[in-house]
């Protein structure tokens, strides 16, 4: 009977000095605890609903569903760079006459059709099931769209990079993930927050992409949402060509340490 | 432009990797010091694999064999001299590297997509090796064909053994029709069948008939025994012998070992048979007590103190039942030149 428990001392015990190993994640466990806490109670506040009211013209349940088909929609952009590189198949294809570009393109495309359909299904079962009244801008939603995907790819890139060279949990798409949430625009508009914590939802780009693809689904024109289209223009600008210098630093990086095989 | 006669060239191919480690005291496994480490993984190595060759690395674990391979195929950058493939510069000319080789790695098989076929897979990896599309049908059958899965090829990937994996990783190493195969440990982990299989199918179909070159690395001596025209020893990173197998064990050859089976001889006789002229040492290799036979390895400055030998056996009345005359083998060669079993 005591050896049993000592087995599960030294089970346990493997299991400690492992975690405890993946520093970053531990504190990035813990943050996405907090602010996952508060975003659901500002999810639940009355002043979030007055402020989708006012701010948007929309009821609660358009601006939710179209906050939560789209984040689904990022999340899978967020992850799609780390999910194709398994390091298998990334020396089998970086010993091939392939460009790096292709690869990150040719792994991705399909990701993106599928998520788009689910998308889709998404803003149909709302339509049908919830009343939600949808007014679509085709070109606008496309362009946003294609935006936000750009600037998703580039995080995910530069994720993606660090996962290579720590080879540990990937702490970029983790703290994206929590900004996302909280400063976003998803669930909540960041104005019902205090001023202090507004001002950080202008510097992340997932506030002008959830703004701009709301506005573009509900009848808005392009230029009634110019200011916005064009600071999301700038960061994807940034953000797509930083992340892909980045991607390709790591993976340089790793190669020359002998480590690409690592993670 | 002539074609040089050299497919793969190495000149002081240097490759040092520096790694961090935590002592392993258990106070430490969390939040201990971490000190650095140096390996020279590839030490000043000089190669030079002729055009058709089939070419052993042979080497303990840890050696630089691996390393060699993926500096070659432009996975790794080296830190000091060159390389080139088949002509072209491993750092300066890499697309036409991987234009001229065909890669197998020693756990190429997880590069696969387990739940595709094995058709499938190849035509995936027909599209990144730049296979023309009106080609690409063909191709995979005819590589499927050569390595014997063209009955196998619309199975699921996940389905294959091991033997078959290990194909298909040949497989897609040959569809582009590439004039050099950078071939990591091809067999390792197989059982001793498709082990067989997938030497005699490199010896006999890629090297012979299709006149690749092959670079082969692997730590079993036998393999490289069997099948290379050419083997380098490598060990710490450092070339120690690079010749053909047969002149490998000629190196270590110290005058000539018989191995000589008697009826029951004495210990007298035994240390007698010691100083006789010529005879360098006598080892009594087994005792077989219940059916009176002591089998003897001699070894003797030359073959010609042969006779001696059997004249004071015939005189001492010790009943000779076999000799034959014993070649180093190239596990000796192995031993003495990196001071290590292949498998250490």
């Amino acid at each position: 009977m005591f050896q049993e428990a000592e087995k599960i001392y030294y089970f346990m015990k493997r299991d400690i000095i492992s975690f405890a190993t993946y520093k970053t994640n531990m504190v990035i466990m813990v943050l996405s605890a907090l602010f996952g806490a508060l975003s659901y109670a500002y999810l639940g506040s009355n002043a979030s609903m007055q402020s989708v009211l006012q701010m948007y013209k929309m009821p609660l349940a358009t601006y939710l569903l179209i906050g939560v088909a789209f984040n689904t929609y990022l999340a899978q952009s967020l992850t799609l760079v780390q999910r194709t590189i398994n390091p298998w198949s990334l020396e089998e294809v970086l010993v091939s006459p392939t460009r790096l570009s292709t690869f990150i393109l040719g792994s991705s495309l399909w990701g993106f059709i599928w998520s788009t359909g689910v998308i889709a299904i998404y803003l149909a079962l709302g339509s049908l099931a919830f009343g939600v009244v949808l007014n679509v801008n085709l070109a606008g939603t496309a362009l946003v769209m294609a935006l936000g995907v750009g600037t998703f790819i580039g995080f995910s890139m530069i994720g993606a990079g660090v996962l290579i060279l720590t080879k540990q949990g990937d702490p970029v798409t983790s703290m994206i993930g929590i900004l996302t949430t909280v400063f976003g625009n998803v669930l909540f508009p960041p104005q019902v927050m205090p001023y202090q914590l507004q001002i950080i939802s202008y510097f992340v780009p997932q506030y002008y992409f959830f703004t701009c693809i709301r506005l573009m689904l509900t009848g808005w024109s392009i230029q009634m949402i110019l200011p916005e289209l064009l600071t999301l223009i700038l960061m994807c600008a940034i953000i797509l060509p930083l992340g892909y210098f980045i991607f390709s630093w790591c993976l340089k990086t790793a190669r020359k340490s002998g480590t690409l095989s690592w993670f | 432009m002539i074609m040089s006669n050299v497919a793969i060239e190495t000149r002081n191919l240097t490759k040092v990797f520096k790694s961090k480690i935590r002592s392993l005291d258990s106070q430490s496994a969390i939040f201990g010091r971490k000190s650095s480490r140096i390996v020279t993984a590839v030490d000043h190595l000089n190669l030079e694999v002729k055009r058709g060759e089939l070419f052993g690395l042979l080497g303990p674990n840890g050696a630089g064999k691996t390393t060699l391979v993926k500096i070659l195929c432009t996975l790794l950058p080296p830190d000091e001299g060159t390389a080139s493939v088949n002509g072209f510069d491993v750092v300066h000319e890499q697309m036409d590297v991987k234009r001229s080789i065909g890669t197998l790695f020693s756990v190429g098989e997880r590069g696969f997509f387990w739940r595709l076929n094995g058709y499938r897979n190849l035509e995936f990896f027909s599209s990144i090796y730049n296979v023309p599309k009106t080609r690409m049908h063909t191709r995979i059958m005819e590589v499927l064909d050569l390595v014997g899965l063209g009955d196998s090829a619309f199975d699921l990937f996940q389905k294959y053994s091991g033997g078959m994996k290990r194909k298909l990783a040949l497989a897609r190493a040959l569809l582009p029709d590439p004039p050099v195969l950078l071939l990591d440990e091809p067999t390792t982990g197989l059982d001793v069948i498709s082990s067989r299989n997938i030497r005699e199918f490199i010896k006999n179909n890629l090297s012979r008939k299709m006149g690749k070159t092959v670079l082969y690395t692997t730590h079993y001596i036998e393999e490289a025994s069997q099948i290379c025209d050419r083997i380098a020893i490598v060990n710490k990173g450092k070339l120690v012998a690079c010749d053909t197998p047969d002149a490998l064990r000629d190196m270590v050859k110290e005058g000539e070992a018989v191995e000589i089976v008697v009826e029951a001889i004495t210990n007298a006789q035994l240390e007698a048979t010691r100083i006789i002229e010529g005879v360098l040492s006598v080892f009594s290799k087994t005792d077989d007590s219940v059916h009176g036979q002591t089998e003897l390895r001699v070894r003797l400055a030359s073959i010609n103190s042969l006779p001696i030998i059997l004249d004071f056996f015939f005189k001492e009345k010790i009943k000779l039942i076999n000799f034959k005359r014993e070649e180093p083998t190239l596990e000796d060669a192995f031993i003495k030149l990196t001071g290590k079993g292949a498998e250490d």
